[in-house]
């Protein structure tokens, strides 16, 4: 989605080299400490190379990505690799998780719903046009390869993000053990504190008040992701819905939380107990409480 | 999707996450809110053995935290001392009589008793108020005031601090100083140095009020030396001029032969016991070092203090904790403390009739020659609604008064031992 090639930018920012640049359509910043700053250069250049491989490669936009192929692939069966394997596997998981609430292939319900300040609530006929061409069940999934109905789609985005902010993580401990934060639009993960001070501050963004930090929250070590868009909603039938889809219904949960932030080792399983939670509407407050992991919702 | 099967899902995520990065990160998230207001509070019992002090003590630190790493600081403590403290009176084969601090009353110490004056009874207040806030990118700058009461003395002081980051924040420098104020007001008056206790309503030992005064500076630095290891160094001087005795002490003058008290002033009826004398001023300089480190679960903090005076004292502070972090919600805490400090010059168990008397004497036992060691136990636990922790201690304290005496003192431990319990209970909450 970036277009020409894609630029880093890097300041001193309170003793801490910030490294920034955009892709999967997200500021995406990295924090260094401790490090001088051709190396911090070095870090935020191996986390914009990584990130920008991740978004190539899975990206449902671009004519070369693996996704690409399979949403292309007309019925027929399609060989993945082992990167490409994983994250279908790790989405089956959710899937199944979610007893279908989360599919890979409910990403053509974009069609139907526009969450922007003028958005109402689509057809039902559209939404019943939508939900033949969604379900996971009808994919054929025997690990490499892959057979997807003609006219079905799947869409990576669901997990893409939180995946990336991992993989760079990892990619940068590689060659350093300097304390980092990588944030990639608010889903982000901690390698340590920094150093002499006990936590990376990070802002959760307030529901009423957008661009104001409301609850500060210190992350020593470990990830946070966030689920909802305190901007994107619709209101209908007197119900508020949120931008996560239930794949067998259609529709958003009902009543579910303007946002959810949930805090997990990884960005890949914070997400997903945000989405999880999510698509649990009312109830995604007691998931949480009952799976035992800390979380903030905004409702 | 219903919540009909309750089977957490934690676990399929973790090993589809798992299956998805190839290896979970070894150190578990670590996140907590951050509060405007956060609250630190103990209730400290001390029990001193054979009725000796008793101390009951609240404290709280209250801090509000403001954008961009501001802060303010307030602390608040009250402590309710009762309970019998060592006059610096030698004891004796024979009962002794003694006027209370406030001159209308006195009280009699059993032959062979250590001489504990049980007028001993105070509540003190104090309030300190603490302003932190960064200055320009790599420094910080706190300044504060602070005051306590006590209904014989009054004690006001400010203090600054500035630190700066160096060496991309690996190593901070602070220096810091500290203005104290001490108006005292004894029970009965402040007494004069050397002067001999007198009978019920005869003031003419002592005087009204007094004062002293603490300039303290310091300067220190903190070196991170690997991501597990943190060195800390700190430097500090300290000067007090005034008066400086503690008004409720005394030193027995006992006969030369017998060992037991002379006669003091003529038709009190009492022995002579004279009030102790320091010198007017004090400096002091120490250095202190602490070292932490972190384990892969637990982390261990060791410390060390050396303190010099011109009063010819010279004390050493050795101090260990281990952190055992039994879970993520909870930890328990052995720590073990050794003090050791060498007597003053003026120091003296007792002195002796007819010998010339020295310009400074002083009986008090925290001027001996003393050793002490603490052990103790820490318990915390993080809960939803709070940190709490439970620390048990017992301190024990001997101190060599080499000199075994002159006649019945001989018979006499003239420096008793002193076993302390204490029990503390914290409570950390922020909103």
């Amino acid at each position: 989605m970036t277009s020409g090639a894609p630029r880093l930018q890097l300041h001193r920012q309170r003793g801490l080299w910030r490294a920034t640049f955009a892709a999967m359509a997200n500021p995406c910043e990295v924090l260094c400490d401790g490090s001088d700053e051709p190396s911090a250069r070095r870090i935020g250049e191996l986390a914009m190379r990584e990130a920008i491989r991740i978004e190539r490669k899975f990206s449902r936009y671009r004519t070369d990505s693996v996704v690409h192929e399979i949403n292309a692939s007309d019925g027929r069966p399609v060989l993945l690799d082992d990167e490409t394997a994983d994250l279908i596997d790790f989405g089956e998981t959710l899937w199944r998780l979610s007893e279908g609430a989360f599919d890979l292939t409910s990403g053509v319900l974009r069609h139907a719903w526009r969450f922007d300040a003028r958005a109402a609530a689509p057809s039902a006929q559209l939404i019943a046009e939508l939900l033949e061409r969604i379900g996971w069940r009808r994919v054929s999934w025997r690990r490499p390869q892959l057979m997807l109905p003609r006219g079905m789609e799947i869409d990576l985005g669901g997990v893409g993000k939180e995946y990336a902010v991992d993989r760079v993580v990892a990619a940068i401990q590689r060659v350093t053990d300097a304390p980092v934060l990588v944030n990639f639009g608010g889903d982000l993960r901690a390698t340590g504190p920094p150093r002499g001070q006990a936590a990376w501050q990070v802002g959760v963004e307030s529901a009423s008040t957008r661009g104001q930090a409301e609850q500060v929250i210190q992350l020593s070590v470990g990830a946070l992701a966030t689920s909802g868009d305190t901007r994107h909603c619709i209101e209908a039938n007197g119900k508020r819905y949120g931008h996560i889809i239930d794949a067998r219904t259609g529709w958003p949960a009902a009543d579910a939380p303007r946002s959810v932030t949930v805090a997990a080792d990884t960005c890949t399983q914070a997400g997903a107990y945000a989405t999880l939670a999510m698509l649990q509407g009312r109830n995604a407050e007691r998931l949480l409480q009952e799976e035992g992991v800390q979380f903030w919702c905004l409702r | 999707m219903q919540l009909k099967n309750k089977r957490p899902i934690g676990g399929a995520l973790a090993s589809a996450a798992c299956g998805l990065l190839g290896a979970l990160p070894a150190s578990k998230v670590h996140a907590e809110e951050s509060q405007t207001w956060q609250v630190d509070s103990a209730l400290l019992y001390y029990s001193e053995d054979d009725d000796r002090v008793r101390d009951v003590s609240l404290k709280a630190a209250i801090r509000r935290a403001f954008d961009e790493d501001r802060s303010l600081d307030i602390g608040l403590s009250v402590d309710t001392l009762t309970g019998a403290s060592p006059s610096g009176a030698a004891p004796s084969d024979v009962v002794q009589t003694f006027t209370r601090p406030s001159g209308h009353g006195s009280y009699q110490i059993a032959a062979g008793a250590p001489p504990l004056d049980d007028t001993f009874r105070d509540t003190r207040i104090a309030l300190s108020a603490n302003w932190s806030q960064p200055l320009g990118e790599r420094s910080r700058i706190a300044l504060g005031v602070s005051g306590s009461s006590e209904y014989d003395y009054l004690h006001l002081g400010a203090d600054a601090r500035w630190e700066r980051d160096f060496n991309q924040r690996n190593t901070t420098l602070f220096v810091g100083a500290a203005y104290g104020n001490e108006r005292i007001d004894p029970v009965g008056g402040a007494p004069i140095p050397l002067a001999p206790m007198r009978g019920l309503d005869d003031p003419s030992s002592k005087r009204s009020t007094d004062s002293k005064h603490v300039v303290d500076g310091l300067i220190g630095l903190t070196q991170i030396l690997s991501r597990r290891a943190l060195l800390s160094l700190t430097y500090s001087y300290s000067m007090s001029d005034g008066y400086l005795n503690d008004p409720y002490k005394v030193l027995s003058v006992v006969d030369p032969n017998t060992g037991r008290p002379a006669a003091g002033p003529v038709g009190d009826g009492l022995g002579l016991y004279l009030y102790e004398s320091r010198p007017d001023s004090r400096t002091k300089q120490s250095l202190y070092a602490e070292g932490r480190y972190a384990l892969d679960r637990d982390s261990v903090r060791m410390s060390y203090r050396i303190m010099d005076d011109d009063w010819g004292v010279t004390s050493s502070t050795v101090e260990a904790a281990y952190r055992w972090n039994r879970t993520p919600y909870d930890y328990i805490e052995p720590q073990a403390r050794y003090y050791t400090q060498s007597a003053a010059d003026f120091y003296r168990t007792y002195l002796v009739d007819g010998a010339p008397l020295p310009q400074y004497a002083s009986a008090d036992y925290r001027l001996a020659d003393l050793d002490a060691f603490t052990v103790g136990l820490k318990y915390g636990r993080r809960a939803a609604f709070g940190e709490y922790s439970v620390r048990l201690e017992y301190y024990r304290q001997t101190a060599d008064a080499h000199d075994s005496g002159v006649g019945v003192l001989t018979r006499y431990d003239l420096i008793p031992p002193l076993t302390a319990f204490i029990v503390q209970f914290g409570y950390k909450f922020g909103f």
